[in-house]
């Protein structure tokens, strides 16, 4: 995202779904964490489900939502990468770079959830939806994978993190705003965003809660 | 000069006048409810072979109350199996009370099984009595075929295991895998 320094013409960068997923995405993830030290076991099935859903929907706006959430859109080629590394790179939504976060941290947030699925904690008070499609052996060593790799996860959101700071203070470029308010301030020759519509955002949605629940129910016939 | 050093000694006096002996008499009052409540202290070589038996019975009881949830979670119970699950439950269960006497904590080998379990004794042993029981109750409800029956005291079952685990067992790889 190129923003200028003087403060120009705000414009539209983020819909409101996409912004909503963010900020769910890090409320959640923390809940995830806290009820998961905390056994509470009945809290940690419910928001691991709500960050499943919550993926599969922005999966679904990847592909019809408004154009700068979509992922033909911003994920490209290590020449896009070198490009804006180089400084040559213009546009608005995400970096060539900044995508490349984007797929790390959804493709590590979608194995976490993914391994809690098939996980039994090791009391057996907590299974997940899975859980009955591997072995009794299989899902205990899935839930220890489940816990190890939290801690990458964390490393990648700690670099996002990093990263968003980075821009904050040494270029001076605000980026938690933007994801906030939706709006930044752009070189006015930009091509502006073109927003999706509201129903697609709700068939998204809808489509997101069915996948969730068919997952819940034991992904039948597969399961119970 | 002589001031300060007779204020530093009326100090530490009183300091030590305060503090120590009421400690030493609570840690000797609690390590004697420990006692008798969870036992007499155990031989430091008898410990190793009784906190192994421990953890290998504690990790069957788990096996097999995970094995009961599968069976409850699937489409079709298998009550047969759940019932050779609940009695081997309920026998390790029988067993608990004895598998924490003084001198089998955190301080003679490697265990998740936290200290505070012998500076409560009373506390942790209720909360043993209250999983007995449920797993008593487990056994019952097992043995009559009642799913309904069977589900709610695997409810209760649960939750008598959590009641103790939270505040007295360390989480996995604080203290190993023991």
């Amino acid at each position: 995202m190129v923003t200028t320094e003087a403060p120009g013409q705000k414009i539209a960068v983020w819909d409101l779904p996409t912004r909503l997923f963010h900020w769910l995405l890090v409320a959640l993830i923390a809940l995830c964490w806290w009820t998961g030290e905390k056994h509470q076991y009945d809290l940690h099935l419910w928001s691991g489900v709500a960050v499943l859903s919550l993926l599969v929907f922005r999966l679904l706006w990847g592909l019809f939502g408004s154009s700068t959430a979509r992922f033909a859109n911003f994920v490209r080629g290590p020449a896009a990468v070198r490009a804006y590394l180089a400084g040559t790179w213009r546009g608005i939504g995400h970096s060539p770079l900044g995508a490349l976060s984007v797929v790390a941290l959804m493709g590590l947030v979608g194995i976490e959830v993914g391994l809690g699925l098939f996980a039994t904690d090791e009391d057996g008070l907590l299974l997940g939806p899975l859980s009955g499609l591997v072995s009794m052996g299989a899902s205990s060593d899935i839930t220890e994978i489940h816990e190890k790799f939290f801690d990458v996860l964390l490393v990648f959101i700690g670099l996002h993190v990093a990263a968003v700071l980075f821009y904050w203070i040494a270029r001076k470029q605000n980026l938690i705003g933007p994801m906030v308010t939706g709006k930044a301030a752009l070189d006015p020759d930009i091509v502006p965003m073109r927003p999706g519509k509201w129903w697609v955002a709700v068939l998204c949605l809808v489509a997101a809660i069915a996948f969730t629940r068919w997952i819940i129910a034991g992904a039948p016939p597969f399961g119970p | 000069m002589r001031t300060r050093l007779l204020l530093a000694v009326t100090a530490a006096a009183l300091i030590a006048g305060c503090n120590k002996p009421p400690t030493e008499q609570n840690n000797a009052a609690v390590a004697a409810k420990a006692k008798a409540v969870l036992g007499p202290a155990i031989a430091a070589d008898q410990a190793k072979t009784l906190m192994h038996e421990r953890h290998e019975g504690m990790e069957d009881i788990g096996d097999d109350f995970k094995l009961v949830n599968r069976e409850l979670k699937g489409a079709s119970p298998d009550v047969a199996a759940i019932r050779t699950a609940a009695a081997a439950i309920a026998d390790g269960a029988a067993k608990s009370s004895g598998w924490f006497p003084p001198g089998t904590g955190p301080d003679v080998g490697k265990t998740r099984a936290k200290a505070e379990i012998w500076q409560k004794p009373e506390d942790f042993a209720a909360k043993d009595k209250t999983f007995q029981e449920a797993a008593v109750a487990f056994k019952a409800a097992a043995d009559s075929g009642d799913l309904n029956a069977i589900r709610t005291q695997a409810g209760e079952l649960g939750k008598s295991c959590k009641a103790c685990h939270d505040p007295y067992r360390a989480p996995e790889g604080d203290h190993g895998h023991d």
